[in-house]
């Protein structure tokens, strides 16, 4: 494993540093073909780590969506182009923040929220886990949230973005606008946490053999 | 051995060196560089880290539908140039409008301005012949026949003219004495 300050999937998820930075000037100056290329590199990163923290493919394809439409709006606000991934992704953190914001209040007032709704889809994928896949896809999730409901809404977020998303300590110290120390103290405490839970962790070596 | 357990990185440590190894001291780093045991166990742990990574990558389903973007910012230029050019357009047209309203107003109060004078000139002349007429009157309220009658429009009969048709009574009384009768 790559020293862990890195983020050795960078690359391959959302293209290279100067790459990101050209495009981001070109869309600064109102390339929508530059921001197009901008959503082919990053649109998967971003659904993925929204999809991690609603774990419904609808919600997390508006929130996408969302995300996308702000950031095109506000991207001549972004003074740094090279901060483009984790601007991207501080602003995919706060829209997650605002969703269960949301979700909470109308849950008080007991309203029916239509975003939260599950994809039929995935209904039925749940009430017919026939293929293989799908049962072993339903046993992991069913650990990570397991885990993941231990940890306390910092640990999680900085857990997730670190071991899910791969960013950086310096990257989510930037998102989460924390210090780098504050960041590794919270990963320590999650790490810590992950440790101390075997049936994750034995569920993860015995799919790694 | 003993001394070589005891040198063996604490869970602490060893979950330091998992968030960032350049945290442990000289001598942790030093050891954990050598020491097959402590470093299996951190590359032990880094794994689980990075299968759960991927696990959670190749079971997260992909996006069904590709992000739509909002009207592009070359069309909202177009746009923006188009409004542009409308605007300016209508703020000619306002200001061709407010100029004619403004030469047409002037020229308008100029011969209102005109115009009043010459009222004012006209009536200022009626007044004056009229003050001729009450003039003329208040000489002569009488009309013309009737200074006829009067004799007033016969510049021959005067004052002795007058005193001989009609004599004085002062005159009688005079030649009287004194002792006429008195009216």
């Amino acid at each position: 494993m790559a020293h862990l300050d890195q983020a050795p999937s960078q690359t391959r998820m959302s293209g290279t540093g100067g790459q990101v930075t050209s495009l981001v000037e070109r869309a600064r100056d109102g390339g929508r073909e530059a921001f197009g290329q901008l959503v082919e590199l990053f649109q998967e990163p971003i659904f993925r780590m929204v999809y991690y923290r609603t774990r419904s493919r609808m919600d997390a394809e508006d929130l996408t969506q969302e995300i996308f439409v702000k950031a095109f709006k506000n991207l001549s606000k972004l003074r740094d182009p090279k901060r483009f991934r984790t601007w991207l992704f501080r602003m995919a953190v706060n829209r997650v923040t605002d969703f269960y914001r949301k979700k909470r209040l109308l849950a008080i007032f007991k309203t029916r929220d239509h975003d939260s709704e599950a994809d039929p889809k995935e209904v039925e994928r749940r009430q017919d886990p026939s293929a293989l896949d799908d049962v072993i896809k339903e046993e992991f999730w069913k650990h990570v949230t397991s885990f993941s409901d231990n940890l306390s809404r910092r640990e999680k977020e900085v857990f997730f973005l670190r071991f899910m998303d791969h960013l950086s300590i310096r990257e989510i110290a930037q998102v989460l606008d924390k210090s780098q120390s504050a960041v590794k103290t919270h990963l320590y405490r999650g790490l810590k946490k992950f440790k101390e839970d075997p049936s994750l962790l034995q569920l993860l070596e015995a799919s790694r053999l | 051995m003993t001394k070589e357990k005891e040198a063996h990185l604490k869970e602490t440590d060893l979950l330091q060196a998992v968030v960032d190894e350049t945290d442990l001291s000289a001598s942790l780093q030093e050891h954990l560089k050598t020491c097959r045991l402590c470093r299996s166990e951190k590359d032990r742990l880094e794994l689980a880290l990075a299968e759960l990574g991927d696990r959670a990558e190749h079971f997260a389903p992909s996006p069904g539908r590709r992000v739509a973007l909002p009207v592009g910012e070359s069309t909202r230029r177009a746009l923006s140039w188009y409004w542009n050019w409308r605007r300016t357009l209508v703020a000619g047209m306002v200001t061709a409008v407010a100029a004619i309203i403004v030469v047409y107003g002037t020229i308008s109060v100029r011969n209102a301005e005109e115009a009043k004078l010459a009222a004012l000139t006209q009536e200022i002349w009626e007044d004056e012949l009229l003050m001729t007429e009450i003039s003329a009157l208040s000489e002569n309220a009488l009309p013309l026949f009737c200074s006829d009658i009067s004799g007033e429009s016969y510049p021959d009969f005067d004052e002795d003219f007058m005193n001989f048709v009609v004599p004085s009574t002062e005159a009688d009384l005079v030649s009287s004495g004194g002792g006429g009768v008195r009216c």
